[in-house]
């Protein structure tokens, strides 16, 4: 049984642009689902459709057992909700922020002095719980996001973007509590833009463009798909050159792919470090200089190359998504 | 009473936050202080002459600006609405399964709480110069101006929400707070202004608070020109709270 389902869900802004478009997702409980994509793709959207924040306006879904569309009020209730700006209070203090979400959450007053102490301890707040929000470090503010939208112990937590302008160190040790409230029971839904995040931190995950889900499943699998080593070449004297090796190397039985990305070439070869001394004897032989090569197995960006014909990386993230820009 | 609980929770929040904040407070009381100060006294030859039939101006002008007061804490209440909204915090609370009244009005009754704070300094000071209170009416007067800040601050995160922007809104707040401020008579009644002015000052909601804020200062309260203030007053609370309820509900991306 999923805990969060969604089918035909539409999102149309501006009366034509589809920011998100007849998608369908199930997600089993107790897992770490992650949503990647690039900004603007409709990751956001769906996420704030499914915690009751905007209005679906084609399409079904379900959050723990909850109608979203005709039952906000009781979805509410079995979901917590960690926005992009996070929603800390910066002129009350983190334990007086907690006490706040819990009485509003409906929790009795004893309930809601055990859990905001008890969080206070999983997330670390202890140094600064009784200091105001202003002062709060990137990552300390984060902390205390978390722990507000884990307050009242929802079934699901939605996290928008949880890492994003969080330095390596702080990032990891999210990922830890992230991990940790899964390994207690919680489903966790997150969005990012960061190929690594999706890859180390979802149990499934599925990768969204242009308001549609292009693949799914765990990241093992959707590797798999991809079968095989990408190559990257670039040349000296570049131009026309990129054209005559790209004929060249689609000529060869072993390649599966070949593209020109820029300023290289992009091959697909079921084992890299097999071919490559061929490789290079053929563009030796046709007098074609190499500039740099880059071997690397299948990474998320290359599901997502292969499915969109786009790469994640060169989408950049300084964007923004369509949620928000309306 | 899970609205009332969620309100008086939310209440509280709201009215600590300024006194953390406290420059707001100081600024907020400031303003009107100011104006009794500089500007009472270039009033002074008007006494007793037309539009000041009392002999003391600060019987004419007090209420009148504390009409304004009211008016203006009400349409800055979108202010903290937009910081509320690029900080994350109504987002925060909509997720929550908290009554949605209580979170649009909330913030609301927190400014109505300081300005009746404010409205006791003011009057204290004005006093002892020459300022006739008049109990009863100052108490109707209190109900009357808690009314137009409900309108006026409905009315402000309305806007707040529909342009989500600190400048498109301040232009919008200044452009609306201008006329209203000179068409409602608190710096120079009315009566001195030609035809035309008194004409187009019946379509200004604040007008009516001014003359019925008078009024109440004198110490009459069974007049028409409460009953006029109190009923145009109650009938925008109806249309803006329909109207801000809709928006918060919806426009809220």
């Amino acid at each position: 049984m999923s805990i969060v389902s969604a089918k035909m869900l539409t999102k149309v802004y501006a009366g034509k642009i589809r920011a998100v478009d007849n998608l369908d997702l199930e997600i089993e409980a107790g897992q770490i689902f992650g949503f990647l994509g690039p900004n603007g793709a409709g990751k956001t959207t769906t996420l704030r459709m499914l915690a009751t924040l905007i209005p679906i306006d084609s399409g079904e879904a379900t959050v723990a057992g909850q109608d979203v569309r005709r039952q906000p009020a009781k979805v509410r209730r079995h979901i917590g909700y960690v926005g992009q700006f996070g929603g800390a209070d910066p002129l009350a203090t983190g334990r007086e922020d907690l006490i706040l979400q819990g009485r509003l959450n409906g929790m009795s007053a004893s309930d809601v002095k055990k859990r905001t102490e008890e969080l206070i301890d999983v997330l670390d707040l202890r140094e600064f719980a009784n200091r105001k929000g202003s002062t709060y470090s990137g990552g300390q503010r984060r902390r205390l996001e978390v722990a507000l939208g884990i307050m009242h112990r929802p079934e699901v937590l939605f996290l928008d973007e949880p890492t994003t302008g969080l330095d390596p160190q702080n990032r990891a040790n999210l990922w830890v509590q992230i991990r940790k409230l899964r390994d207690a029971g919680t489903t966790i839904f997150l969005t990012t833009h960061y190929l690594e995040e999706a890859d180390a931190l979802s149990d499934e995950l599925a990768i969204i463009d242009h308001g549609k889900i292009v693949a799914q499943g765990t990241s093992r699998e959707l590797k798999q798909q991809i079968a095989g080593d990408s190559v990257l070449f670039s040349f000296k004297n570049n131009g026309e050159i990129l054209d005559k090796a790209i004929q060249l190397f689609k000529e060869q039985s072993y390649v599966r792919e070949a593209a020109i990305e820029g300023e290289h070439v992009r091959l697909y070869v079921q084992d890299g470090a097999e071919v490559l001394p061929e490789l290079l004897r053929l563009l030796d032989k046709e007098k074609i200089t190499v500039k740099t090569i880059a071997l690397s197995e299948p990474t998320l960006d290359d599901v997502f190359l292969r499915k969109t014909g786009r790469s994640l990386r060169d989408t950049g993230p300084n964007g923004k998504e369509n949620g928000e820009s309306k | 009473m899970k609205p009332l609980r969620d309100t008086a929770l939310l209440f509280q929040r709201e009215f600590i936050h300024a006194l953390r904040n406290p420059t707001w407070l100081i600024v907020g009381l400031m303003t009107p202080l100011l104006y009794l100060a500089l500007y009472t006294p270039l009033l002074q030859k008007l006494a007793g002459g037309p539009g000041f039939p009392t002999t003391h101006v600060l019987d004419v002008f007090l209420p009148g600006m504390l009409a304004y007061l009211a008016f203006m804490n009400g349409v800055s209440e979108g202010y903290q609405t937009i910081f509320n909204l690029k900080d994350g915090q109504i987002e925060r609370f909509r997720v929550t399964p908290a009554n949605r009244v209580a979170l649009l009005i909330s913030p609301v009754l927190a400014d109505i709480a300081w300005m009746f704070i404010f409205i006791i300094i003011l009057v204290a000071v004005a006093v002892p110069f020459g300022f006739d209170a008049h109990i009863t009416g100052l108490l109707v007067s209190l109900i009357l101006l808690a009314l137009l800040v409900m309108v006026t601050g409905a009315f402000s995160i309305a806007i707040a929400l529909i342009n989500k922007e600190i400048g498109s809104f301040a232009a919008i707040v200044n452009g609306i707070s201008l006329p209203v401020m000179l068409l409602s008579g608190v710096l120079l009644p009315l009566s001195m202004a030609p035809v035309w002015m008194r004409v187009v000052a019946h379509f200004n909601p604040l007008y009516y608070v001014v003359e019925a804020n008078r009024v109440l200062a004198a110490g009459n309260i069974w007049n028409s020109s409460v009953g006029l203030a109190f009923l145009v007053t109650l009938g925008l609370m109806v249309v803006t709270f329909w109207w801000t309820t809709r928006v918060f509900r919806k426009a809220v991306a």
